[in-house]
């Protein structure tokens, strides 16, 4: 990556399985359990699509301040929780050097229906300025830049499928320009009854096409049949590897390359019969002068459409020794598909680097053509 | 922190301008009614009112968008994005392998909002819009997978969402992209379209002014909204004077600071906006005596234009610079703010003519600036300032100097 390296001293998730640091990730993926179960939070039974990755609420309660909480929407409660999470992990404190990157799909839905209601309900006399603000996809940044004290640059991506690697993308760059000291970047989302509703309705969850073997989050699998939603959020903390040395973090891996780039394509829909030339893979590669990647995750969740473009894509670009990383992995069966996922696959590929698995792929794709890669790397 | 970038980086250059405002359709329309002081603040005519304190708007013209020539099907935001981005490219004749070579960052706040709220109010009043078409393009993003395709481009995609600082920093992180060498041009800015819970929700919060809003007045009772789309083709300075290209203005530097202090008020002191204008001088390398005007975010609300004051004196000193607001002109055009007064700002110093303040009768004693109001006036000046804010305590400004 052009300008300063930049490592990851830092690490917090809050999902359907875990909530915590660099260890709590760690311990969860090598239990390998999935958090996909019955939707608790609303009545499905009308509904072909039933299963979901709830992250749950006791556990979110215990990591929010009771005060703060009874003022903050869901979403950004998620946010928050974990981006003190991911700070406390990486030891390191606010100020003007401080940034902060925020990858979201939805934003906060909830506030903009209770909005809407009050309104409804009551004409004008019945809208919320304190619900208003949270109908601002950037509130949850706001939020969580007054919690952990970023000063420097706070930027909401609004983005599908690969929302918090694109984040963490973005937030590597601003360290690696000098932009921020340090970034903490990820991304979240959270379940939304009406959204879940509406996409089962329109046959883009699982079980979307149906088949024997029902419900379930399959990517890649010949029986793949649609996502499962799930929601969490999950942040890294991203700095040069000077300043981290300097204060002494313990650094868990280094981002080695980030590229993001477009494969034009229709609104929402999952193919291209343009050449992609922008292919950030290929830049990766170029920048490697070759050198294989020894594990790959992708961001395919089940969705048959998705899945298949990112094979066809992968499989383009990643020749010779790297060849059999495709299909990738994909951590949607564990967590379920949300706007945090992106991230938290950065996530585990850092933990696989500090483990001594090699060089890790972090592959993106999302309906639209927005498409994401980045290196990552053992610490040196 | 140390200067950004380092040394030794390529300089970018605006070589493209697309506008679609109240106005109208074109560049040469925003640049005619800036000139002329023409306040574009009406009767609110695409959504019911009754009942709400302020019931007015700066909306872009029907005639306007029916000269646009695109399908209704697609969200108003997604058609004026679509003709302004368009208009950019074509003003900027980048040829077009270049082009599509190009980066994409949208700043957006409402998405197709205005017609998803038309389907979700039908279906929660028992008339259900069979199409729900509108609900493809309700998200911000939506703008960008709609540019991209059309456009036909490959360079990195994103669609930034800073409240109202969005269009600016659109701009910035496209400058960003250039000066890192990882794309040779862009296509930055933001877009949005009046929707209702925009026009609500700043009712709610009792921000909008029943009459057109009066940035820097003393009586000043809030902003007005407005709506439009406004694209700059960003270019590295070389290549484009290598193929012959005209640039518009150079971004000589950006800042980009949080305020971390409150989700919708400003810091009190404009700490973060002081930071943001320093930071942008810095990285164009210039002193603030080189600034001769600065674009104020300006928007009517007695705690914004306090704040935006306090930090322009901390930085230019009392008086130190011309200052004046579009949004007096065009509305508060949310996401698209940034990137229409970036090209106001660019537009006043290639004609050595800064755009008025509408509305101004009585400069409030804590705004120590000569405002401009009312007319515009002619200036010889090689530099300026444009300040974009908002809600999440987010400050973006932008140095453009003559090419």
């Amino acid at each position: 990556m052009s300008g300063s390296r930049v490592v990851v001293t830092g690490l917090g998730t809050v999902n359907a399985s875990t909530a915590g640091g660099r260890d709590a990730l760690a311990g969860a993926l090598a239990l390998g359990r999935s958090a996909i179960a019955p939707v608790r939070a609303f009545a499905v039974d009308d509904l072909a699509s039933r299963l979901a990755a709830e992250v749950d609420e006791a556990t979110l309660a215990s990591l929010v301040d009771r005060d703060a909480a009874r003022r903050l929407s869901r979403i950004c409660r998620l946010g928050l929780a974990a981006c003190v999470l991911a700070v406390r992990d990486a030891d390191i404190e606010g100020g003007p050097g401080l940034g902060l990157v925020v990858g979201t799909e939805h934003g906060d839905f909830t506030s903009s229906r209770d909005f809407a209601q009050g309104f409804l309900r009551r004409g004008a006399a019945g809208l919320s300025p304190m619900i208003f603000p949270n109908t601002v996809m950037n509130t949850m940044a706001a939020v969580a830049a007054i919690a952990i004290g970023a000063k420097a640059p706070s930027i909401t991506l609004n983005q599908s499928t690969v929302a918090g690697d694109l984040a963490v993308a973005r937030g590597a760059r601003l360290v690696a320009d000098g932009r921020a000291e340090a970034v903490v970047a990820g991304g979240v989302d959270e379940l939304f009854e009406d959204v879940y509703r509406r996409l089962s309705q329109m046959g883009a969850l699982s079980p979307r096409m149906g088949g024997p073997s029902g419900e379930g989050c399959r990517p890649f699998a010949p029986d793949h049949n649609g996502p499962v939603l799930g929601e969490g959020a999950t942040f890294l903390v991203l700095e040069s590897p000077e300043r981290a040395r300097a204060r002494g973090a313990r650094v868990i891996a280094e981002i080695t390359e980030a590229a993001w780039g477009n494969v034009p394509s229709a609104p929402y829909s999952a193919h291209s019969r343009r050449i992609d030339r922008g292919s950030p893979v290929a830049r990766l590669l170029a920048s490697r002068r070759g050198r294989p990647f020894a594990r790959c995750y992708g961001a395919g969740n089940g969705d048959p459409d998705v899945d298949d473009w990112e094979r066809a894509l992968l499989a383009r670009d990643l020749r010779g020794p790297s060849a059999d990383l495709v299909p990738p992995r994909s951590l949607a069966p564990l967590f379920g598909q949300h706007g945090g996922l992106g991230a938290l696959r950065v996530g585990a590929a850092a933990l696989d680097t500090e483990r001594g698995a090699g060089p890790v792929l972090v592959h993106g794709i999302a309906r639209g053509g927005c498409r994401t890669a980045l290196a990552i790397g053992a610490a040196a | 922190m140390s200067r950004p970038g380092g040394g030794g980086r390529p300089d970018v250059v605006v070589s493209g301008l697309g506008v679609v405002s109240p106005y109208g359709a074109g560049t040469k329309s925003f640049w005619t009614g800036l000139a002329a002081g023409t306040c574009a603040i009406k009767p609110i005519t695409l959504i019911e009112t009754e009942g709400f304190r302020s019931r007015i708007a700066a909306e872009i013209p029907a005639e306007a968008m029916a000269s646009l020539g695109y399908s209704r099907r697609r969200s108003r935001a997604d058609r004026i994005a679509l003709a302004a981005a368009r208009e950019a490219l074509a003003d900027a004749g980048v040829p077009a392998e270049r082009a599509r070579e190009a980066g994409l960052i949208v700043g957006a706040v409402g998405g197709g909002m205005l017609e998803g709220e038309e389907w979700y109010l039908g279906e929660t009043r028992g008339r259900p819009v069979r199409s729900i078409r509108a609900l493809r393009s309700i998200l911000p993003f939506s703008h960008a997978e709609t540019l991209g395709w059309r456009l036909g481009l490959v360079g990195p995609k994103e669609t930034v969402v800073m409240a109202c600082a969005s269009g600016g920093a659109s701009i910035a992180l496209g400058a960003d992209m250039i000066r890192q060498g990882v794309v040779e041009a862009a296509v930055v800015g933001g877009v949005d379209a009046l929707t209702r819970i925009c026009f609500m929700g700043f009712n709610a919060l009792k921000l909008l002014d029943p009459t057109p809003c009066r940035p820097f007045d003393r009586d000043r009772r809030g902003m007005s909204i407005g709506e439009a789309a406004a694209f700059l083709v960003l270019e590295e300075a070389e290549r484009c004077r290598a193929r012959g290209g005209r640039a518009h203005a150079l971004l000589a530097g950006y800042g980009m600071t949080t305020d971390a202090h409150h989700v919708t008020a400003p810091h009190p002191e404009g700490e973060g906006m002081i930071r943001a204008m320093r930071m942008a001088l810095d990285d164009g390398g210039l002193e603030p005596r080189a600034i001769g005007y600065v674009n104020a975010h300006g928007t009517g609300t007695p705690q914004n234009d306090r704040a935006e004051a306090l930090a322009l004196r901390q930085v230019f000193g009392e008086g130190g610079v011309l200052v004046s607001s579009t949004k007096s002109l065009v509305g508060h055009t949310m996401a698209a703010a940034g990137s229409v007064e970036a090209a106001a700002t660019i537009l006043a110093l290639q004609h050595g003519l800064l755009p008025p303040t509408a509305n101004l009768e009585r400069v409030d004693s804590e705004v120590p600036f000569d405002c401009l109001p009312g007319t515009a006036r002619p200036a010889e000046i090689t530099a300026a300032l444009s300040n974009s804010f908002g809600f999440g305590g987010q400050n973006v400004s932008l140095v453009f100097t003559r090419p």
